[in-house]
């Protein structure tokens, strides 16, 4: 095989420059996912919620998961802060009022279920996926147990059955995704008495959300949570208390996980697919200097051997 | 030619390394999303605390404002015996407020007034073995200091005039003075008292002839000089300290006097607020009588209505918008002025304030905080007359009319409430794992119409037999049985009507929403409400 130096090197540049132009062409754009169209999103509005952990009850019922060992009318699981396990994918958590110390605020907590997932975006063998309801779906059939979504997850939601020897799972919320194509609710929306949870298309949400800002400005903190953080979200959340003082994290940004590492990992399989290239490249052309090398010395000796053949021949005639 | 070409391998190499490491940057940006721990220094909180900043008026200042804590040093110059004289200097009998000095010169002349009077008596302490303060610049000038002020501003509500009326013996002209422009001094004028605002404001105003004192300065200067002189002839009065004004602790231990009485100033009874002018304004709106008195005792200072004189409103607000007028809120039309929103001093942001009650917030705190009036509530002030008076209202004048008014009044107060409520209803809308919940109609209604009794305000506006039940029953006409709430209410997230609740949220939002906002019962759970429904085996 031969390759010409000046191929070569062609290739390599125009490698690199397409990746320039690849990033500041994307860099330009006023495009970004903002989700399926039309999908759907949870609102959660806490200023709404009373605590009754109903919606507890009710993921629990959907998903079959084990009974906890304090009943779901058990009020006083308030009192710690939780967060969600491999048996409940939803808990409330309770906060301090700093607005009305006699009501204090409740903030539900599960898989937001991002337009973006990092969960999605690390796995490797694509066991998660953003499906076009809105929910981030897990098929634990294909997962290899690396746990690189628990890692990834700027929410700390996903959890790994550390128990099940055989078959451990990771373990969250579905936003309900077998119910919903059936036409149904969302288990915790459906059994919220307060109706603090609304289950509707994501604009729509984004609707009821701004026409109470505008109703009651006194009661809401003017920001939609998971509009944008981390992109967006398909749970948002709107409170009177800033979403700081319910251990949200505020944070986060709105650049979707997926692409602060976009940049890196794009450049991967360019380094995999370019490296053999500029190895062999750099191969092909020192061979090719040494074989040009061998020939010169080659063509030096003979012409050198050359030079000396008439003496020879000189001698031959003479003898 | 050899060395050609190893020189493009290499740039090859470097492209790729430079690559390499462009990418490797990429992934530092993650790092972003790590928390980072809160500053935290521990911050002491003072009331007296006095920034320098006199020298501003002289340009650009090469260091940090110094920080003065006023009572501190009060309290140690007390400990060797001295007296304010020791900082202050006095001219005609007044002390000034200014640090050794009666007018500010120079930036040279301030920077060494402060420097070396500071240092001076700080290095003689030190030297005496006391304590002092700092003697070295960056000492006093520190980049960022660690103590707040906790200053809250003092006003001068009516018990706290009333005591001061009392103590001069009802001798207004001690305090109040108007501006003799002529003269060039200070008079008194009976009757054209008002608020020290009204002159004397956030910063000082006026040309260089006529300089109008700010409020800090003339109020510092006024009160101080006066408490002092009071002390002086062994008398009670009031604080000497920074702190006994401005500190939120000791303003809690200024006496109250509990019945004040009013406060004369030719002001009237009651008064007609019209709705035209003989320059041309029609009156479009009926005139609205207005009780001046009951309001007077429904705040602590005239300045919460009159806002920048004791004149009538229309002396400043215009009826007609067209008018061009900036000065004293002139640009606000007499409309706006009365019916703003969320504006303590307009009378729908005063009124829409005291909904804000715990009484009140149960049907309140559900109403769209944006919405307008009904037009049937514009005729609870802007009053028809009754029409067995209207001859004699309409041909009386505007000071009669206020007279007759009141009378008025108590005939509209007092709502009697004859609706047929039931006792109890029974809500079997959603019966599921819970048995129907018994709602006690009557008694719910009776509490309601209890509230209202406290309020005069209340009363007033609740005028209607049904204006209490649409609390609840919202968008019912007034008249007539109200439709079943699931008419309306059904299934929840109907796309054609995004904003209505479902029958069960809505429910519960009412029930819940108005316990929790009325401070009535704690929800301790769905049980407190429904009984549970026994399982069928």
């Amino acid at each position: 095989m031969s390759i010409s130096r000046r191929k070569f090197l062609g290739w390599v540049g125009a490698a690199g420059l397409s990746t320039t132009i690849g990033k500041s062409a994307n860099a330009a754009t006023n495009k970004q996912f903002t989700g399926y169209p039309k999908s759907f999103a949870i609102l959660h509005d806490t200023t709404l919620c009373v605590g009754c952990r109903s919606c507890e009850a009710a993921c629990n019922k959907v998903n079959d998961l084990p009974q906890p060992d304090k009943p779901f009318t058990d009020l006083s699981v308030l009192e710690t802060k939780r967060r969600t396990t491999t048996t409940g994918f939803t808990v409330v958590n309770k906060y301090d009022n700093p607005k009305d110390s006699q009501n204090p605020v409740f903030y539900k907590k599960q898989c937001n279920h991002c337009l973006e997932p990092a969960c999605a975006s690390v796995c490797f063998v694509r066991a998660f996926k953003k499906t076009k309801t809105g929910a981030v779906t897990y098929d634990s059939s294909v997962c290899v147990g690396c746990r690189y979504c628990i890692i990834a997850c700027p929410f700390e939601i996903p959890t790994f059955e550390y128990d099940q020897v055989l078959t451990p799972r990771i373990r969250k919320c579905t936003m309900c995704y077998p119910r919903v194509i059936e036409g149904l609710l969302p288990g915790c929306v459906e059994a919220c008495p307060m109706e603090a949870l609304s289950f509707g298309k994501r604009e729509d949400m984004m609707t009821i959300a701004r026409e109470r800002f505008r109703k009651y400005p006194d009661r809401y903190v003017d920001h939609i949570y998971g509009e944008h953080e981390m992109g967006g979200t398909s749970w948002l959340y709107i409170s009177g208390t800033p979403f700081n003082k319910l251990d949200m994290r505020e944070d986060l940004g709105i650049t979707p996980a997926p692409q602060l590492t976009a940049g890196a990992l794009s450049s991967v399989p360019m380094i995999v697919g370019l490296w053999p290239v500029l190895l062999a490249g750099i191969y092909a052309v020192s061979k090719r200097k040494e074989k040009i090398a061998q020939t010169e010395k080659q063509q030096a000796l003979t012409s050198a051997l050359d030079k000396e053949r008439p003496d020879e021949s000189d001698i031959e005639e003479e003898s | 030619m050899v060395k050609g070409k190893s020189l493009l391998i290499g740039s090859g190499i470097s492209v790729a390394i430079v690559i390499l490491f462009v990418c490797f940057m990429g992934a530092l940006d993650v790092k972003a999303l790590s928390k980072t721990p809160d500053d935290t220094q521990p911050i002491m909180f003072r009331p007296d605390i006095i920034t320098f900043d006199n020298m501003e008026v002289f340009g650009k200042l090469e260091k940090t404002k110094a920080i003065f804590l006023h009572d501190q040093h009060t309290d140690a110059l007390e400990k060797i015996n001295k007296d304010c004289t020791a900082c202050h200097k006095t001219e005609n009998g007044r002390m000034s407020q200014k640090f050794m000095r009666l007018k500010d010169i120079s930036r040279e002349e301030l920077t060494k007034i402060y420097c070396d009077n500071c240092t001076k008596c700080h290095t003689e302490m030190i030297a005496a073995g006391e304590k002092a303060g700092p003697v070295k610049c960056d000492e006093c000038h520190k980049e960022r200091p660690s103590i707040q002020s906790s200053r809250v501003p003092m006003g001068f509500d009516k018990s706290l005039h009333f005591r001061h009326y009392r103590a001069q013996d009802n001798k207004c002209d001690r305090c109040h003075h108007e501006y003799d422009k002529k003269s060039q001094k200070l008079f008194y004028a009976k009757g054209k008292e008002g608020t020290c605002r009204y002159c004397h404001k956030e910063e000082p105003e006026g040309d260089a002839t006529v300089k109008v004192i700010s409020m800090r300065f003339a109020s510092h200067l006024a009160c101080i000089d006066c408490h002092q002189q009071t002390r002086a002839k062994h008398m009670d009065a009031g604080p000497l300290r920074c702190a006994g004004c401005h500190d939120a602790q000791e303003q809690l231990k200024i006496e109250k006097v509990k019945h004040v009485p009013r406060l004369k100033r030719g002001q009237p009874d009651n008064v007609i607020i019209k709705t035209g002018d003989e320059k041309g304004v029609i009156p479009s709106m009926m005139r609205v009588p207005f009780d001046h008195k009951a309001h007077e005792a429904y705040n602590d200072t005239c300045r919460v209505c009159h806002l920048a004189s004791l004149e009538s409103c229309a002396t400043c607000h215009p009826l007609d918008g067209s008018k061009k007028a900036t000065k004293n809120g002139r640009e606000i039309t007499l409309e706006t002025a009365f019916h703003k929103r969320g504006h303590q001093s307009s009378c729908t942001g005063c009124h829409e304030s005291k909904q804000q009650d715990k009484n009140c917030a149960g049907c309140h705190a559900f109403m769209n905080k944006t919405r307008q009036q009904e037009s049937a509530a514009c005729l609870r002030c802007h009053m028809i007359p009754l029409p067995e008076r209207t001859g004699e209202l309409s041909t009386s004048k505007a000071a009669k009319m206020a007279r007759l008014m009141p009378q008025l009044w108590k005939e509209t107060f007092g709502p009697i409430y004859k609706v047929d409520v039931p006792k109890t209803v029974v809500l079997k809308d959603l019966v599921n794992q819970y048995e129907p919940a018994e709602y006690p109609h009557r008694k719910v209604f009776d509490a309601m119409v209890k509230k209202l009794d406290g309020s005069k305000l209340a009363q007033y506006f609740h005028y209607d037999d049904t204006t209490l039940c649409r609390g609840c029953h919202h968008n019912t006409p007034a008249a007539g049985k109200p439709p079943r709430c699931a008419n309306c209410h059904d299934k929840p997230f109907n796309e054609d009507n995004l904003f209505r609740p479902g029958i069960m949220g809505s429910f519960h939002q009412q029930c819940l929403g108005c316990h929790q906002k009325m401070g009535v019962e704690k929800y301790t759970g769905c049980i407190s409400c429904h009984k549970e429904r026994k399982k069928e085996s």
